[in-house]
């Protein structure tokens, strides 16, 4: 047997995020480990994901405001075998959609929990996880 | 939106799904376009218009979006209307439907709809390229997304709002593996019956699927050809009508769905219940796209089957199973007959047809004079429902 065999090998990294040009506000913010999203002021709503218009409107006057980080998990899954080499060590791990305080929903991972105890409506705060020189939100329970 | 005359499918074929690793996409479209015309006696006159979809797309490499050129050709037909398409899962759904528009308006007599594909090994990193391929490149998969864990978001909230169990979902899984060992053709046939019990003692994946939650991924193909009502009797004497056709195209990323319990099925169904001008209760049967468990459960709901919240309680009952009051998934499903890739749209509608022919075998119904044939692409993004009968009204 040889040594490399054994050595242990730093798990590949999990996949980050491209950056595009109308989502970079969000990710600069998220950096600083802030939930900012686009707000259409004439839907008086914020939404998810970013993009250049307001998908309920067309309203391209979109402005980008903090969220209080809350929400609660609106469905979710608990993985116990992925295929995904950058997420075995995490298994099993959570996959969930969150939906936010202000509505809108999205996808995240519910970290800092045991998988037994995750549950619909289970209240949860945004953390933020480092990917490369990127953070991207997360959440765990409030 | 009404019928002005009458559309029906005249011939239909499909290959035994397999492996088959010395075949690529293409040559897969071959040889289900041979055994059709083994199978149905056509000239080429017979071929008006033809269309296709990609069959690579689960491995990533598309080399095929203009497919249709190259069967045309070699089939030896110059269609007056052909293209190659893509709906994911409701691609061939789709097809019947933009088939029947250009036939009833006068393009055409007839259309040669073929799909072949290829399902790359979940250990070779196909899992990866396909969880890319359907979840949000930027804002999904980034969490580790891959398919049976976006399926299972579906599953969960129809457990929490519902009650649902995950002993119904096994039902699922039960009663349709009942039907594919009465196919010779599906993967399954021969083997054991399916218990509730084993069902939730095979290994877990992602709550609250285990393994037999998940369909079989295999390769494989089908074609049918739409036609004119005059054209389809010359070719057949029992055609199965297109009685109803609805699509509704929701959302794209799972999370994105404004609800996970109404996710846009009801709203294909309606169009195709009111163009057929059939209520839920004149339907004798349903073909239900069946990648996992969860989605013939919330099918029969959304397509007025059974009351919203009882698909649970449906499947308990044993209703779908052969025998039972109202058969879902004749062939097997995507869970026992197998799940054919890029061509997995094709099995329910093959399906549907065969049952309105009245030549579906050991399994065929004795009452099949409506069936309602329901398909989607995505994560449940996009619908295609078509009611299918044996006359014309």
């Amino acid at each position: 047997m040889n040594d490399i065999a054994t050595e242990e090998v730093a798990p590949p990294a999990k996949p980050q995020p491209r950056i595009t040009a109308c989502a970079a506000p969000y990710w600069q913010y998220a950096k600083e480990e802030k939930l900012v999203l686009p707000y259409c002021s004439e839907c008086e709503a914020s939404f998810y994901y970013p993009r250049l218009w307001c998908p309920s409107c067309f309203n391209q006057d979109i402005i980008w405001k903090q969220l209080s980080g809350k929400g609660k998990v609106y469905s979710f899954s608990v993985i116990y075998q992925s295929p995904l080499p950058s997420y075995q060590a995490d298994l099993p791990y959570v996959l969930a959609i969150i939906e936010l305080e202000e509505g809108p929903r999205m996808m995240a991972n519910v970290l800092h929990c045991d998988v037994d105890k995750v549950c619909v409506d289970m209240a949860v705060k945004v953390l933020f996880e480092a990917r490369g020189d990127m953070k991207i939100p997360q959440f765990q329970p409030a | 939106m009404s019928y002005t005359s009458p559309v029906a499918i005249a011939a239909v074929s499909e290959m035994k799904p397999g492996r088959f690793p010395d075949m690529d996409g293409y040559d897969l479209y071959i040889e289900v376009i041979r055994q059709f015309l083994a199978e149905w006696s056509l000239k080429p006159t017979d071929i008006q218009g033809l269309l296709a979809c990609p069959s690579g797309m689960a491995g990533g490499g598309s080399n095929d979006i203009f497919v249709h050129e190259q069967l045309y050709e070699e089939m030896g037909i110059q269609p007056l209307f052909a293209d190659t398409m893509n709906a994911g899962g409701s691609t061939y759904g789709l097809m019947v439907q933009r088939a029947a528009l250009a036939i009833q308006q006068g393009k055409v007599e007839s259309v040669l709809c073929v799909g072949a594909g290829k399902f790359p090994k979940v250990s070779t990193g196909g899992a990866e390229s396909m969880a890319r391929m359907v979840s949000h490149e930027i804002y999904e998969f980034p969490y580790g997304t891959f398919i049976p864990a976006l399926y299972a978001q579906v599953a969960t909230r129809h457990m929490h709002e519902y009650g649902t169990t995950v002993e119904q979902l096994a039902e699922v899984c039960v009663s349709t593996r009942e039907w594919a060992l009465l196919n010779p053709d599906a993967s399954t046939y021969g083997s054991e019956a399916l218990t509730v019990e084993k069902v939730r003692q095979s290994r877990p994946i992602a709550s609250p699927f285990n393994l037999y939650d998940c369909s079989i991924p295999l390769e494989g193909g089908a074609a049918f050809l739409v036609c004119s009502e005059a054209y389809a009797k010359r070719l057949n004497k029992q055609p199965a009508y297109v009685l109803g056709m609805g699509e509704f195209h929701n959302h794209r990323n799972i999370h994105q769905a404004a609800s996970l319990t109404d996710i846009g099925c009801s709203k294909s169904a309606q169009q195709a219940y009111t163009m057929a001008g059939l209520s839920p209760s004149d339907i004798d049967f349903a073909e239900i796209y069946d990648a996992f468990s969860i989605n013939p459960l919330v099918f029969m709901e959304e397509l007025g089957l059974c009351p919203q919240g009882k698909g649970g309680e449906f499947f308990q009952s044993g209703a779908a199973r052969p025998g039972g009051d109202f058969p879902v998934n004749t062939f097997g499903g995507l869970l026992s007959f197998g799940h054919t890739g890029d061509a997995s749209g094709m099995s329910m509608i093959v399906e549907g047809i065969r049952q309105i022919m009245g030549i579906a075998g050991e399994r065929q119904l004795d009452k099949a004079n409506a069936g309602i044939v329901h398909s989607y692409g995505g994560m449940m993004s996009e619908h295609s429902t078509l009611i299918l009968g044996r006359s014309a009204s």
